[in-house]
């Protein structure tokens, strides 16, 4: 992966508020970015945007869009449920910050910024437009497949998915991680599902119904996790990595440096890595914290998002975890 | 009494898949790979059929099913895969190794029992 794949990336400015004519959209060509605006400014016509550009890398919102105190909030909350996967910034007229915002509004928004720090807010898109190196569609698919092979070891857990964004960091999260390969031939490299023991154990019990008191091994915890990413891992094969093509069998290897004391795993390559966090929320004990589990994606030895395809899907009467008899 | 061979490298899926077989009224011999399953049948006839994963360490599914089929030439042994593989070309050759059927996972046991009783009958 490098700078000649990266793909130039559409944001859409819901904004005009006090600013000087085309300032954002100079400020977007700066970072890379084309500013689209709406040429009507009302919810039914952006959420019509939205329907029609899949490819959005983001939003850039005014926190009283539409010309009333709170609308683009409400705005923002009807977006969020329509396309939860894409990243949204709030423009904020006196605090670069989400404070005062309700819980569940400020987690809708990847930063909140004001004119006066516009670099603030560069350096969040930079992290934030993963479109620029991974397709919408294709993190928009990770999602849902993931999400499906978690919610049957989490029965009893809600899972929500943040926004996903681009790391370049090499930090391990958490005490565990699992790791996966992934080869097609528009994409190798390594898929990752990295969790804190402690409360990712204290889950894994409460949801096989182990008592307090009981032991459980961290092998459990192993054989869980192990099990999620082979069910995210077979089920990104079966959507995205073409079963038709031949290729070299003596395919190149780097190798991979992990140093444990400082959580730090290197696949030698500078490159964005594509980290979505989810959060299992326990539906029936609404006390108890929810645990996040961060699912890592590089691609450090091929990235060709120009082939990406999605396989066709095969009609079948046959649904996951039924029998298909021969 | 017929018996069921449940071959998984996960512990998570194989236990799933053994109790609730077990739950069911069959009798279950667990194996944690496409080796440790292929000994397991040759050392006992009352297996009458194999639930097995497709990707394991030591020897995956497809080769031990290969090897059932191979080695095993007088068994009566129906074979399922349970796996997250769902591609034509694994399906495929599955087939020419003679297994029965194909379960993606995750594993479903109400909407797959009925038939995996009539295939020890």
């Amino acid at each position: 992966m490098n700078s000649n794949k990266m793909v130039v990336s559409k944001v859409l400015v819901l904004d005009g508020a006090g600013l000087p004519p085309d300032s954002l959209k100079a400020f977007c060509e700066e970072c890379g970015l084309v500013a689209i605006k709406p040429q009507q400014g009302d919810a039914d016509s952006v959420m019509t945007i939205l329907k029609s550009n899949v490819d959005l890398g983001g939003i850039l919102l005014h926190e009283n869009y539409g010309g009333k105190t709170g609308q683009g909030l409400e705005l923002a909350r009807a977006i969020h449920a329509s396309r939860p996967e894409l990243p949204l910034f709030l423009r904020r007229d006196a605090v670069s910050s989400v404070a005062g915002l309700a819980e569940q509004d400020a987690a809708m928004f990847r930063c909140a910024y004001t004119l006066a720090d516009l670099q603030l807010l560069k350096a969040t898109l930079e992290a934030s437009i993963f479109s620029r190196v991974y397709p919408n569609d294709l993190v928009r698919g990770i999602t849902e497949i993931t999400r499906g092979a978690l919610q049957p070891l989490f029965r009893e857990c809600d899972i929500d998915v943040e926004t996903p964004y681009l790391v370049k960091d090499r930090i391990i999260y958490g005490e565990v991680f699992t790791m996966m390969a992934i080869d097609s031939h528009w994409c190798r490299g390594y898929m990752m599902l990295q969790a804190a023991e402690e409360a990712m154990m204290a889950l894994i019990s409460r949801e096989a119904g182990i008592d307090e008191g009981e032991t459980m091994t961290f092998r459990e915890l192993n054989n869980v996790l192990g099990e999620a990413t082979n069910l995210a891992w077979g089920a990104f094969k079966s959507r995205y990595v073409s079963q038709d093509v031949n290729r070299c069998q003596c395919q190149t290897q780097v190798p991979i440096i992990i140093n444990h004391q400082r959580r730090y795993i290197s696949f030698g390559s500078e490159d964005p890595q594509l980290c979505i966090k989810y959060t299992l929320r326990e539906r029936n004990r609404p006390d108890v914290a929810p645990v996040p589990l961060f699912q890592r994606f590089v691609f450090n030895l091929n990235w060709s998002p120009d082939e990406f395809r999605e396989n066709p899907t095969v009609e079948s009467l046959v649904e996951s975890g039924e029998l298909e008899l021969f | 009494m017929a018996q069921v061979l449940v071959v998984d490298d996960s512990s998570t899926v194989r236990n799933e898949v053994c109790d609730f077989l077990k739950a069911n009224g069959l009798t279950v011999v667990p194996a944690v790979d496409g080796k440790d399953g292929l000994d397991k049948l040759k050392a006992n006839s009352s297996i009458k059929l194999v639930v097995s994963d497709v990707n394991m360490p030591n020897m995956d599914g497809l080769t031990m099913a290969e090897k059932i089929r191979g080695e095993l030439k007088n068994s009566s042994v129906n074979i399922i895969m349970l796996t997250t593989e769902n591609s034509p070309a694994m399906k495929e050759r599955g087939k020419a190794a003679g297994i029965k059927g194909w379960i993606v996972k995750p594993f479903n046991g109400a909407a797959v029992i009925g038939s995996l009783k009539k295939l020890i009958a």
